[in-house]
Formats: C-alpha cells, sequence, structure tokens
C-alpha cells in the first residue's frame, strides 16, 4: 500500500512525537561559519579569496616540484643516460622514436638538452606527464578532496547559482567545470547530476570546450606561464557567452536549484588521501601510457610526412581564418589524444606571442580528447552529433574572433 | 500574513502552507511540507537562489520556486 | 540474497559500504559523487553477500539522473534486503525516504548514521519505540569509526518486509508496550 506525501508525514510527525526528543541546541562555531560562507556580503568575498588560495597554491607547487626536482632528474640523469646507452643511438630510426630526436642546427642535428625537446617515447612521454603533469594533478586534487569534504562545495554552487543560472545552468554546475579543471572524463559524467537533457547537453560541451584540464593546465604553466592568465579569461569568457546562446537557442526547461545545503564536516585525512590517491592513480593508468603513445604516432605520423602532407592542406584555414602557424597541425592532432602533449609540442614551434595563445585556445577547444570522447558518447548517445555540431560552430567563430582582435590590435 | 518564501526577511521565521505542482513530492522527500516551521537563512543578489532552514537542515531554492512556495509569518 | 545500500546523498552511504565490503569507494561531501551504483562483496556467515550503493536520493521521486538510478536498481531487484542509511540528525527526513522503501515491500534495515553528532546536539531518539513502531532493526551507527556496522550485518539476516498498515495502527495503540513487564500504563 502506497501513502500519499502529506499521510506519510503526518505518520512521521507522530512517530517522532513519541521518539524524538530536541534538548537545547546551543549555536556552535560551524553553524556561524556555515552562515558566513553563504551569505552573500560575506561569502562572496571569501568564495573569491579561496578560489585566488587554491590557484596559487597549484601553480606554485607544481612549478616548484617540476622546476626544483623534476627537471634536474629528467634532463641532468635519465636523459644523458638514455643518451649514452640506448642501443642504436643517433642516427638509428629506433632510437630517435624511443630516445631522441634529435635538434636541428643549421644542416647537422645535434642531441637534445631537455626532455621537453627531445620527444623520444621514453623521454619526453615520461617527462611530460610524471615530470610536470603528476605534479599539477596531485596538488589539485589534494585541494579539491580538501574543499568537498568539508562540504564546501554545495555552498560555492549557491553562491553561483545566480550567475549559471542566467545562462540556463544553476549552481551545481559547478561541480562537474571543477572536476573537469583536474580532468573532463569524470566532469563529463558528473553533468548526470543535473536534471533535463538540455542542461547535461550544454554542460557537456561547454566542458568539452572551454575547461581545460588539469593536465593541459600543468603543462601550460610550464611552458607559457606568462599567457595563462590571458588564456583562462578568454575561455572562460566562452563559457559563458556560448552556454547565453546556447540556453536561447536550444528548447528544453532550465530547471530552478533545488538542493542541500549540507553542514560543515572535520575532514578525514584517510578519506582526503585515499581520494587524492585514487584520482592520481586514475592519471597514472590511463594518462601515462596514453602520452607514451601519442608520442610514438606523432613520431611516426612526422617521419612518414603525414603531419606536413596535412598542413600544408590546412595551411589556408590555419593561417588564413585562425591566424597561426600551419605547424600547428602537429599538435592539433596529437591533441585528439592529449591536450597536455599538444601544448607541449606548440611550445616547440616557433611563433609570436599572440599566434601562440590563438594555437593553445585552438587546441583547447577544437576537440575533445579521445578519453572525454568516449565518455561523452557513452553519456549523451545521439545527442553528441549535435554536441560535435555546436564544436564546430564555436571553432570556428571563437577560434576566429581571435585571430580577429589581433587584426584589430595590428599584431596578428 | 501570507507571502511567498523569497520575500521572507533574514532570519525571519514562518509556517510552511503549501506548494502546487510536480515539485511537491520532491519538496516533501527534502523534509518540507505544509506546517512545518521554516526559518530564512540568506537571499543571493541578482535573483539569486534563497536558503532556507527546515528542522536541522538548510536547503537551497532557486528564486522560480522560492516565489511559489507561500509560508504564513507574523506581521 | 541481495542488498541495497539506500540513503539521502551526503549521510556517509560509501563510507558504510567500505566498511562492509573493504572496498575502498571515494565518498564526497556533496550529493551526485556516486552517480553510478558500486558493487561489492560483504561476507557474513562464510556467505558472500553482494551488496550495491545506491546514489543518494532524497525520495523515490526522482529528480535527477542519479535519483533515476536509485529508483531503477529497485525495481529491478524486487528481492533485495534495503540498508537506509539517514543521518540522525535528520531523523524525520530520513523517515520520510525508509517509509517510501517499506511501503513498496522491501525489507529494510534502518541505520541511524553520524550517531555521535545527534548525541552531541542533544539529540534523543528511543530506539526501542521506534524498533515497536516500526517493526524492522532500527541500528545506531557511527561510520568513520565503524560502530555499529557488525550490528548492522546480524540485523540484516532475519529482516523482514513489513506492512505500512500495520506502522499507522502501532501508532494508534496508546501503549507501546515497549518495556518488559509493562502493563500498559499509556503513558508512553
Amino acid at each position: 500500500m502506497h501513502l500519499t506525501p502529506d499521510e506519510r508525514w503526518e505518520l512521521i510527525e507522530e512517530i517522532a512525537r513519541r521518539t524524538l526528543r530536541f534538548g537545547n541546541y546551543k549555536h556552535t562555531l560551524k553553524d556561524a561559519i556555515g552562515d558566513f560562507t553563504v551569505k552573500p556580503a560575506t561569502g562572496i568575498p571569501f568564495a573569491i579569496a579561496i578560489l585566488f588560495v587554491f590557484w596559487s597554491v597549484f601553480t606554485s607547487f607544481a612549478a616548484l616540484m617540476t622546476d626544483g626536482f623534476m627537471i634536474k632528474i629528467f634532463d641532468n640523469h635519465w636523459l644523458p643516460w638514455l643518451q649514452q646507452n640506448f642501443p642504436g643511438g643517433p642516427g638509428n630510426w629506433f632510437y630517435a622514436l624511443m630516445v631522441d630526436v634529435g635538434q636541428r642546427q643549421g644542416s647537422a642535428i645535434v642531441a637534445s638538452e631537455s626532455c621537453f625537446d627531445s620527444f623520444g617515447v621514453l623521454t619526453s612521454g615520461l617527462f611530460l606527464p610524471i615530470g610536470v603533469v603528476l605534479p599539477a594533478i596531485m596538488i589539485f586534487y589534494l585541494m579539491l578532496s580538501l574543499l568537498e569534504d568539508i562540504g564546501y562545495m554545495p555552498r560555492l554552487a549557491v553562491l553561483i547559482d545566480t550567475f549559471l543560472h542566467k545562462i540556463g545552468l544553476h549552481g551545481y554546475a559547478i561541480i562537474p567545470t571543477i572536476l573537469s579543471l583536474g580532468c573532463n572524463v569524470p566532469g563529463v559524467e558528473a553533468t548526470r547530476i543535473l536534471e533535463t537533457k538540455k542542461q547535461r547537453f550544454m554542460m557537456m560541451t561547454l566542458l568539452a570546450m572551454f575547461i581545460p584540464c588539469g593536465a593541459q593546465i600543468g603543462i601550460m604553466q610550464k611552458v607559457i606561464p606568462q599567457y595563462i592568465g590571458f588564456i583562462m579569461l578568454y575561455l572562460f569568457v566562452g563559457y559563458f557567452l556560448y552556454g547565453f546562446i546556447m540556453n536561447k537557442i536550444l528548447p528544453g526547461k532550465t530547471p530552478e536549484i533545488l538542493m542541500d545545503v549540507p553542514a560543515y564536516q572535520k575532514p578525514l585525512v584517510k578519506n582526503i588521501s585515499k581520494k587524492m590517491w585514487m584520482r592520481t592513480a586514475g592519471f597514472l593508468r590511463e594518462g601515462v601510457p596514453f602520452v607514451m603513445l601519442g608520442v610514438l604516432i606523432i613520431n611516426v605520423l612526422y617521419i612518414f610526412g603525414i603531419i606536413e602532407f596535412m598542413a600544408t592542406a590546412m595551411a589556408p584555414v590555419f593561417e588564413g581564418w585562425f591566424g597561426v602557424p600551419r605547424e600547428t597541425a602537429g599538435p592539433l592532432i596529437a591533441a585528439l589524444l592529449r591536450k597536455d602533449l599538444a601544448i607541449a609540442q606548440l611550445g616547440a614551434i616557433e611563433m609570436t606571442k599572440y599566434q601562440m595563445i590563438s594555437a593553445v585556445v585552438l587546441v583547447t577547444i577544437y576537440f575533445p580528447c579521445i578519453a572525454t570522447f568516449v565518455m561523452m558518447l557513452k553519456e549523451s548517445g545521439r545527442a553528441f552529433l549535435g554536441s560535435l555540431l555546436a564544436l564546430m560552430i564555436v571553432v570556428f567563430t571563437y577560434g576566429g574572433l581571435l585571430h580577429l582582435i589581433w587584426k584589430l590590435m595590428g599584431v596578428a | 500574513m501570507r507571502i511567498s518564501i523569497d520575500r521572507m526577511k533574514y532570519n525571519q521565521e514562518g509556517v510552511f502552507v503549501g506548494i502546487n505542482n510536480e515539485l511537491r513530492l520532491h519538496l516533501a522527500g527534502m523534509g518540507l511540507r505544509a506546517g512545518k516551521k521554516i526559518k530564512m537563512i540568506t537571499r543571493e543578489p541578482l535573483k539569486g537562489p534563497v536558503v532556507i532552514q527546515v528542522d536541522h537542515a538548510s536547503i537551497s531554492l532557486g528564486i522560480g520556486i522560492a516565489d511559489k512556495l507561500i509560508v504564513e509569518v507574523d506581521e | 540474497m541481495k542488498v541495497l545500500l539506500m540513503g539521502h546523498p551526503n549521510v556517509g552511504k560509501s563510507v558504510i559500504f567500505n566498511r562492509l565490503t573493504g572496498a575502498n569507494v571515494v565518498s564526497s561531501n556533496y550529493p551526485g559523487t556516486t552517480v553510478d551504483y558500486t558493487q561489492g562483496y560483504m561476507r557474513v556467515f562464510d556467505r558472500d553477500i553482494e551488496i550495491m550503493d545506491v546514489p543518494g536520493t532524497f525520495s523515490l521521486d526522482a529528480k535527477d539522473k542519479a535519483e533515476e538510478v536509485a529508483v531503477k536498481m529497485l525495481m529491478e531487484n524486487p528481492d533485495a534486503k534495503i540498508i537506509c542509511v539517514i543521518d540522525t540528525s535528520k531523523l524525520e527526513r530520513g523517515l520520510y525516504l525508509a517509509l517510501e522503501i517499506i511501503e513498496r515491500g522491501f525489507p529494510l534495515v534502518l541505520a541511524l548514521n553520524m550517531w555521535d553528532v545527534a548525541l552531541d546536539k542533544n539529540i534523543v531518539i528511543d530506539l526501542q519505540k521506534l524498533e515497536v513502531i516500526l517493526g524492522i532493526p532500527v541500528v545506531p551507527t557511527v561510520a568513520i569509526s565503524g560502530e555499529g556496522i557488525s550490528t548492522l550485518v546480524e540485523k540484516l539476516i532475519d529482516v523482514e518486509p513489513v506492512d505500512i498498515l500495520h506502522i499507522s495502527n502501532t501508532m494508534k495503540l496508546s501503549c507501546l508496550m515497549t518495556s518488559p513487564g509493562c502493563a500498559g500504563c499509556k503513558g508512553c
């Protein structure tokens, strides 16, 4: 037999009356902090401060680990050791694939001096994911897990709802968004917490286009730290701009936020460390082999001249429309596998500051990496085709817009 | 006096009267039922959501929901 | 036998799941983290029992996809036993979900989690009376320290479905005769 909600509540009130007593409840510090961080006058400055601290710790820790520690191991020990001991040596094709493709100096090819330049499966293929990305990913997940376990995220969702609601999402969309800043795959998966098809579709498309993952940010931090602020800003503006447009065009309802705001909790060190480890392990398991595979494929494509062919074929689009060098074709292919790898490759291409910014934006928005692609397909089914269409439109308009901005500024 | 939840003042208390749409079932699951005492915690600016307290739980409601929820408050 | 672990979001369900199975499910302090169910096995009297960690839900009227998964799992496992985990400090709201599951005819054990927090807040619950009224086992638990978890498993073995009518009828009795030797003073 089923009760109506009212009958059910009537019964519960009666049960509670007989079994439940509330003693004196004093307002604790925890409640006070709970109110402080959700009321706009105090909560919004607090949220900005939290995000600022998050970003500062993220970038400084990652830089410290990579520059102060990882680079020394990889460039001073690992690379020279492989260059000395790997069978074949310079000139051998297998050596070039695995260890060092070498640097062109005039007509001669000389040994690379860093794992960034050597572009071998065992050198760059390991250095990029472990030396650069791993520290970034670890510190990101440590802080994210901490915020999650304390119970801050729902409050952030309430505060940001005002803005996200204007583009047809609601505050809860901040969760997939922040998760995507670690890795787009769990971000896309988390779109399930949104209620309607329209919201899920929009969220997924926006994530795949405008949110760079932790691995990519980690490499950006290493290769182009001076432009990262502008690039992130351009991407976030795109997120809101295209969110706004999609919301206007797409049919479907935009539900209101309705959610529980749990009390703050004392975080458990065990839970946080476990969570950080599991997420990091996910990266080691799936990210590292993919970067190595990516390096291998890219090298092979270069050797057979396929990338050069594509670069020439696509040159009008690259140079004419997007205003980036035609060599961007290589990184864009790499980006299908791993965006971090693509950014690292961009770093090796000769170009102006503005072209670099355009190229990084292009790598970010033009297509999701294969892992995200598969997850989007799994989560959205047929709607995925629509996602691809939206993606195409955005790449050409928003990528082209940047070129236009440079032209207007007279720097293109 | 009967007003919608979004018009309650900070810390004001009221008794929930009801809502008449498909969200009723869901709200009931979150503890929001007719006759229940609720308290306004905060209201976000620019038509943002409200946060109310029901029993010992805080719930956040979008303004589009809050303006349909009626409470009985003292003058 | 199959066991479904259900409850509101953010009440320590995943922690209980880990305790029961020795698994490593990541829990987070916001709903929607467990969007898919997680499956595991727990060992009870030399028997492996399948247990599934269901996404948190406030009611069986699904609002988002995570909640839909929860309702669907319930439908697909009509012979499952349920452990319903609720936040002790929010007993009433938790009972709402528990009653909904009971109404659908599932045998259910109620875990009053975060029992320690409720004690700190001076919330007093008459467990014995609650058990008599509901006709099901009610177990206080503290998931993060493991308190009450083994009792939960013990009680689960013999739990039977109850009729919601039985519960409302029990409520009509003026005396619940909860203590032995009670002669029905009607004082309870």
